[in-house]
């Protein structure tokens, strides 16, 4: 047993790197760019991290009003990308759709790294994530939407990656049955971050069926429009027809996509407002007054879908850079859903004789805090950059 | 982390801190934002732990307190349920006492002035230098004074220890005595005094309606008042009308609530009293029982047409609502109080105030009786042998006696009458504008802070600078040790037994204060510096009444000198340890010496009667042994009536009876703002600024303005504004709020230290006595607080 | 076996913070404006002096509702909060890994992070401090000036405050939330 899994493992196709290979790339703009992002990117992290581990939690600006941040709102940005990828991976290799094959080794590859980017964020983020290994095992909490979201987001990292080294070994079925089960856990899984929020009685504005429904809806779209950016990147914009096939399909879903997240969405706010309810309408008023959530629409909803709808999913280098605004638009999206759920206090009275009376709760990140979360990308990248190096991403034929 | 090591350091340094056993000193320092943020609290273990019955000194109280000691560190202050007076209950600042005791910024050792008065440099010196000092510029000044022992003036706050200071004062033989009362219920204590022949306390617990006037007692917190009333308000048994400018907590919880105009309560009363006499709805037969000079005042009220239409004009009180407290407070009668107050002279007219409202109540005959006024009894004590020689060269009590005062007239031009406390403000007036028949020149000072606590504080600094030894007995580096020459740290109140003390009431009592810790560092109880320090100057200040007393030189020639000297030996009343004292005291009353101690509170039966009944309810007395009625109900003035007319007052130039005179009108000249000061419940004046507990609760005070006025002069909450008077200017956050009128302004008292060695108080929030003027009442010469105009300005 | 409950007589309250002032004693709680286990909320004044509503100034003393149905349980990744034998919901450092969960899911605002072990902190019923001592009450009934609490078991049918809560009115904060609060505001 032992043996064969030594084997296994050995026998992984793995390209030596070099740090010469690592340091080397196409010299242009657009990789100077990333080069100087990812290095500026880890020294933040350091910073952060030496900044939190002196200060603890009095780095990050989160308030017993407010305890969820930043790092929050880019723990769930990661998860939901490797989701995202994680299904747009699962076309090709799972249910079969070949014109998908093409990705499937960089979106599976990528759902890894941007998970790992997601963990490392949190890490920081959680007050005592080695506490959190041991007593998530030793002492489940069976009712609690993190546990879940946690435990199963650990089990899809562990199936995505033996999935990942069976594509590498071009094993398909093998890759298919691993790719099927991590698909479902990480739906399942993603469906239980959005229950995070769907479970919280005490925030009207989040409470319900909603979040479970949306985040799934949401990563499929954030996993389309990482794909256009990786192969945008792959291709350096010079697509080939194979590939221009693939991404006019993935544009023609994402149209769909999007209409449906609109209409969601639409249909979320009336709900909200509808009735005034107390609680729940101020919020949704208060989100559609705030320039963050049209980011977040115009970002990641109109943009889009209007360079899809009017090329009819053909202008593919236009809709790399759409994919862009789309990414920016979705990190907004995860921004919102975290401050909004906290938006309105738990209770409205004064607590200290000098004071105003509470109203929205304020946050705004703290630098340690976007150093982190920065950081937290250009890991992501860097790991990514990594894996072109050690791998062989592109589909075999 | 600077502070933690030295908060640490702090305790370790003075009272060899254990960590075990579940108690923990838990210190923590968040990255300093704000300054003074730094927290210490204690959680109090589940190991050995020592009880002590104590008495709290964090305001003038005295709420009874158990020290819970673990490892020689006190973890917690919790109520003493025996005690009949706090009832089992500690406020904010009484659960704060530890911080007072565990302040950093305490003074630790005696210290001398090393630098220019009030630079706030002192030396470090052992107590005998500190005696020596003291003793040095003493002789000189007596010597030169020639034996004036009335060149010394001596000051004190209110505490339990105060009377062994005023011991202290009596035997060195001056005539020179201030206390709080003439900033405090001076004008209250003695309207009622000569009024109903007492300051009564007022039955809460069972009287039906309440006119809460110009007391604050949800916010300045007065035992057993405070817990009696607010059980009972909203529908639950009493009737409460709130009358104060300022809607405050104590509105909050009131039936109704009626804004007036600062300092025109007389013409809210005397409108009471109107309504009450031409609807004859008074207590006839009270009257007619108890009353004198009843025709007269009611021929006043009458003809001088005190109807409630002229009050509405002058307090801004509807008719209707005068009307409707006329009848209610009557009907209710006598169950019913018209609630004395104590802070009291808010304005010019506040002797005659208090003595339209005891007539007012009087009228209703809620006197000596169950649910109105009560006079209670009190258990008695025996006293202690004080000593008080004369001094044949010693000085009257400095005053500016009036020339040629014609009959009718006030004999003193600052006021009618020197009551015993005296007149703080006049006295300090008289000393800077050179008023003073003869030579002040030294003074101490007890557990007192006139820097603060006295209006127009550049006066009273101006004074203290001009005072050649100034020695300040203190805990804590005031404002005004700041300015002493020599500083005399006295231990806290948990670190010391002191006089104990005979609470009269309903339900009277005998409490005591017993040390629950040793006194750390230097410091000691006030008692063992008399001590110390009469044991320094008693001979050698007797050279100099030897040298210029020919009563004395007399005496020594007929008695000689040994036994001359026995009647002016200053240590004689402090030979002893106050223990021993204390159980001299309660000498009489058998096993009460053990309970005291065991206790901390004793009263006969106690061990039959007192028991838990509820959660929140203790007996202390069975129904039937309560002291509401000890006087038949009369009144406790010589004559046995209420004292509507008192003729011997218009000999002095005041009125005889109260009357309204136009000067009294409320007005505030357009632009400016009338000035109103209290008190906060977490606060207690300028002592507990430093309590980084209580600091935790409310920051800093801020300036309530009405909220249409800042609008309109674009003043947003937190604003800094700039309050100026003839006095002075300071600077304070604005608190735009609708609980106060468009023309008036207020601020809590005992913030805006100066003082550099409070780390926490420092320059927090504004004084607001910089800026209130030295305006006295014309009677006892008690400070009135709220005649000050003020101008503010968005800076 | 117990289960503790608290009924509060809160037109008492007088809003004088004796409570918050004792349970931070009692109990070692931080300061920091934040950081209290207890507090009295009171809503802003409303209408122009001098016609204002005495009502909107009632004040509400509040703390951990110690919820038989504790969302902040359900919660709980790790089992870090937790019932305690008597009811009382309780936190464990040991296991408390900061998520902040809790801090979100429960609907009374009545947690905050203890700077000194980074773990959540919030009212205990005073049970590893008086109680465990074996006293009869918490730190903030003992103290109160007006005597706004009761503290009590409420499975003891002859409790004062099983007594009380059969005898007067009295209502619980957020009720529809299904929460099941064992703070009583008596009416
Ligand atoms: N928490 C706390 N409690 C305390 C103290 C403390 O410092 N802190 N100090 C103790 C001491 S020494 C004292 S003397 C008492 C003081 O107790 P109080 O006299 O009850 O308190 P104050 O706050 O000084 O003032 C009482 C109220 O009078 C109002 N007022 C001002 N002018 C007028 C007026 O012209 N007419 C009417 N009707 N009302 C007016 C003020 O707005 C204020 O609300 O409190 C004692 N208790
Ligand atoms: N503007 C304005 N002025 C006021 C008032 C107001 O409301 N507004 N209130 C007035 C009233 S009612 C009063 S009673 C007075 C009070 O005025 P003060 O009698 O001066 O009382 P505190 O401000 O409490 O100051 C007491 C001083 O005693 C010290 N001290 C505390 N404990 C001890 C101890 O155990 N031993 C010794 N030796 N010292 C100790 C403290 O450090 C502090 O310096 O102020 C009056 N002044
Ligand atoms: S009222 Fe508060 S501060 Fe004053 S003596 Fe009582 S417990 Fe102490
Ligand atoms: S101690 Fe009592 S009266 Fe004071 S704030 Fe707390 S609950 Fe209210
Ligand atoms: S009040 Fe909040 S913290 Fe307390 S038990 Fe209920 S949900 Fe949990
Ligand atoms: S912060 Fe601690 S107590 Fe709260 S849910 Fe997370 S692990 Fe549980
Ligand atoms: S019950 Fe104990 S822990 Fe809870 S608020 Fe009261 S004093 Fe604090
Ligand atoms: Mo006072």
């Amino acid at each position: 047993m032992i043996a064969q899994i030594k084997e296994f493992i050995t026998t992984i196709p793995v390209k030596k790197v070099s740090v010469k290979d690592l340091l080397s790339f196409e010299k242009n703009f657009a990789n100077y760019l990333v080069a100087a992002f990812v290095v500026v990117g880890m020294a933040m992290l350091v910073i952060g991290v030496i900044t939190y581990l002196g200060h603890g939690h009095h780095a990050y600006n989160v308030t017993r009003e407010h305890p969820w941040g930043l790092m929050i709102a880019v723990y769930i940005f990661f998860v939901v990308s490797s989701t995202g990828l994680c299904i747009v991976g699962s076309l090709g290799d799972v249910f079969g759709f070949k014109d998908y094959e093409l990705i499937s080794k960089r979106a599976i590859f990528g759902s890894i790294v941007t998970i790992l980017a997601g963990f490392l964020v949190i890490a920081f983020e959680i007050g005592h994530p080695v506490t959190m290994v041991i007593y998530n095992v030793v002492s489940p909490g069976l009712t609690s939407a993190i546990w879940w979201m946690g435990t199963l987001y650990g089990a899809y990292l562990a199936f995505m990656i033996v999935e990942f080294i069976f594509l590498l070994k071009n094993d398909m079925k093998m890759a298919k049955y691993f790719g099927l089960a991590g698909l479902l856990i990480g739906l399942a899984a993603h469906s239980n971050l959005g229950s995070v929020f769907g479970f919280l009685n005490a925030r009207p504005i989040s409470n319900g069926v909603f979040y479970p429904t949306y985040f799934i809806l949401t990563a499929f779209i954030t996993g389309i429009f990482i794909a256009f950016i990786i192969m945008g990147f792959r291709y350096r914009l010079r697509f080939n027809e194979e590939v221009k096939k693939m991404l006019t399909g993935l544009a023609k879903i994402q149209a769909l996509l999007l209409s449906i997240l609109i209409f969601f969405v639409t249909w979320k706010l009336l709900t909200d407002i509808y009735g005034g309810m107390p609680d729940r309408a101020e919020v949704a008023i208060h989100i559609l007054g705030s320039g963050t959530f049209w980011a977040e629409v115009i970002l990641a909803m109109v943009i889009p879908l209007v360079i899809i709808l009017k090329t009819g999913g053909k202008a593919h280098v236009a809709l790399v850079f759409a994919s862009l605004s789309g990414m920016v638009g979705i990190f907004f999206m995860r921004y919102n859903l975290v401050h909004d759920t906290q938006l309105k206090p738990l209770q409205m009275l004064k607590k200290v004789e000098y004071q105003l009376p509470p109203e929205w709760v304020h946050y705004f990140p703290s630098a340690t805090e976007m150093m982190i979360s920065i950081g937290g990308l250009a890991f992501c990248i860097a790991m990514y950059w990594v894996g072109t190096k050690a791998f062989n991403l592109d589909a075999d034929h | 982390m600077k502070v933690e090591v030295s908060r640490r350091k702090f305790l370790q340094g003075s009272v060899a801190l254990a960590i075990a056993g579940g108690t923990s000193i838990s210190v923590s320092n968040l990255l300093a934002k704000d300054k003074g943020k730094i927290e210490i609290t204690t959680k109090t273990g589940t190991g050995e732990a020592t009880f002590v019955p104590t008495l709290c000194e964090m305001c003038v109280n005295k709420c009874a307190a158990i020290a819970r000691v673990e490892n020689g560190v006190v973890t917690k202050l919790d109520p003493n349920p025996r005690f009949p007076k706090s009832k089992n209950m500690l406020c904010p600042r009484g659960n704060a006492g530890i911080q007072a005791l565990y302040d950093p910024d305490r003074l630790k050792s005696p210290m001398i002035r090393d630098g220019k008065k009030g630079s706030g440099k002192f030396k470090k010196v052992t107590w005998d230098e500190a005696y020596s000092y003291i003793e040095e510029k003493m002789v000189k000044i007596l010597d030169e004074e020639k034996d004036n022992r009335s060149s010394f003036l001596f000051c004190a706050g209110e505490g339990m220890a105060e009377h062994t200071f005023k011991q202290f004062y009596q035997a060195f033989g001056s005539a020179n005595w201030l206390n709080h009362s003439s900033i405090c219920l001076q004008t209250v204590v003695s309207g009622y005094g000569v009024t109903l022949g007492a300051y009564p306390q007022s039955d809460l617990e069972n009287a039906e309606y309440v006119i809460m006037a110009g007391a604050n007692r949800a916010e300045a917190i007065v035992t057993p008042d405070t817990m009696d009333m607010f059980k009972r308000t909203k529908g639950r048994g009493t009737k409460m009308i709130c009358i104060d400018p300022r809607f405050t907590n104590t509105a909050a919880k009131a039936d109704k609530w009626l804004a007036i105009k600062p300092g025109t309560d007389l013409a809210f009363v005397l409108a009471l009293t109107y309504v009450t006499i031409t609807e004859e709805i008074y207590n006839k037969k009270y009257v007619e029982d108890n009353f004198a000079g009843f025709d007269k005042y009611k021929q006043s009220i009458i003809e001088n047409k005190y109807t409630p239409q002229w009050a509405e004009k002058i307090t801004g009180i509807k008719a209707t609502d005068i009307i409707k407290v006329a009848r209610e407070f009557m009907a209710h009668a006598p169950k019913s109080v018209y609630y004395p107050g104590r802070r009291s002279t808010f304005a010019k007219n506040d002797f005659q105030l208090r003595r339209a409202m005891a007539i007012f109540q009087g009228l209703g005959g809620g006197i000596d009786c169950k649910g109105g006024l009560v006079f209670g009894s009190k258990i008695k004590l025996k006293g202690h042998e004080g000593l008080e020689p004369i001094y044949d060269r010693a000085r009257s009590r400095g005053v500016d006696k009036k020339k040629n005062a014609v009959k009718g007239e006030a004999g003193y031009s600052d006021c009618a009458v020197v009551g015993g406390g005296g007149s703080w403000v006049s006295w300090r007036n008289r000393f800077l504008e050179k008023r003073m028949p003869y030579n002040v020149r030294g003074m101490f000072i007890y557990k007192h802070n006139p820097v603060l606590n006295m209006p127009n504080s550049a006066k009273t600094i101006e004074m203290l600078k001009k005072m050649e030894l100034v020695v300040a007995i203190d805990t804590m580096p005031s404002d005004t040790v700041m300015y002493a020459d020599v500083v005399l740290p006295e231990c806290t109140y948990l670190e010391r037994t002191d006089p104990v003390k005979t609470f009269g009431g309903v339900e009277p009592s005998i409490a005591q204060r017993n040390k629950v810790v040793e006194p750390m560092f230097e410091s000691k109880p006030v008692m063992e510096i008399m001590q110390g320090l009469t044991n320094k100057i008693s001979k050698s200040i007797f050279e100099i009444t030897k040298k210029h007393d020919e009563e004395v030189q007399d005496l020594i020639k007929e008695d000689g000198e040994e036994a001359a000297y026995a009647e002016f030996d200053l240590t004689k009343p402090f030979h002893e340890s106050q223990e021993k004292i204390n159980e001299h005291a309660v000498h009489d009353h058998h096993g009460a010496a053990e309970e005291l101690k065991k206790h901390g509170v004793y009263y006969p039966d106690m061990g039959k009667y007192y028991k838990q009944v509820s959660a929140n309810v203790h007996q202390y007395y069975i129904e039937s042994r309560k002291s509401y009625s000890v006087n038949g109900g009369k009144p406790k003035t010589k004559s046995g009536k209420v004292e509507c007319y008192l003729a011997n007052l218009s000999t002095k130039g005041v009125d005889p009876m109260p009357i309204w005179r136009d000067e009294y009108n409320f007005n505030v000249p357009k632009g400016k703002f009338r000035l109103l000061t209290g008190r906060h419940a977490q606060f207690t004046q300028s002592g507990t600024a430093n309590n980084s507990v209580l600091r935790d609760l409310i920051f800093e005070n801020y300036i309530w303005i009405n909220k249409r006025i800042a609008k309109a002069k674009d003043i947003k909450f937190g604003d800094n504004i700039e309050v100026s008077s003839s006095a002075g200017k300071v600077t304070i956050k604005a608190y735009p709020t609708e609980k106060i009128a468009p023309d008036t302004v207020f601020f809590v008292h005992g913030f805006g230290q100066e003082s550099e060695a409070l780390s926490w108080a420092y320059k927090n929030g504004a004084n607001d006595n910089a800026v209130i003027e030295d305006v006295t009442e014309p009677v006892y010469g008690a400070a009135a607080m709220h005649e000050t105009n003020v101008e503010i300005r968005k800076v | 076996m117990a289960r503790y409950g608290m009924a509060l007589d809160y037109k008492n309250c007088i809003n004088c913070k004796a409570c918050e002032v004792a349970c931070k004693e009692e109990n070692g709680v931080l300061l920091g404006a934040d950081k209290h286990r207890i507090w009295v909320g009171v809503g802003e004044i409303e209408g122009e002096y001098p016609l204002l509503s005495i009502v909107s100034n009632t004040f509400y003393p509040s703390q951990c509702q110690h919820c038989d149905e504790a969302p902040c349980q359900m919660v709980c990744p790790t089992n870090a909060t937790y019932y305690g034998e008597q009811g009382q919901v309780r936190v464990d450092p040991e296991k408390c890994i900061l998520c902040s969960y809790c801090m979100n899911a429960c609907p009374y605002d009545a947690r905050y992070v203890d700077d000194r072990t980074m773990t959540v902190d919030k009212c205990t019923f005073c049970t590893d401090t008086r109680l465990e001592r074996g006293e009869t009450t918490t730190a903030c009934q003992n103290t109160c000036p007006t005597k706004v609490r009761i503290f009590g078991d409420l499975d003891d049918p002859q409790s004062e405050i099983s007594e009380l809560l059969r005898t007067r009115e009295h209502f619980t904060l957020k009720a529809n939330l299904g929460t099941k609060p064992k703070l009583f505001y008596l009416t």
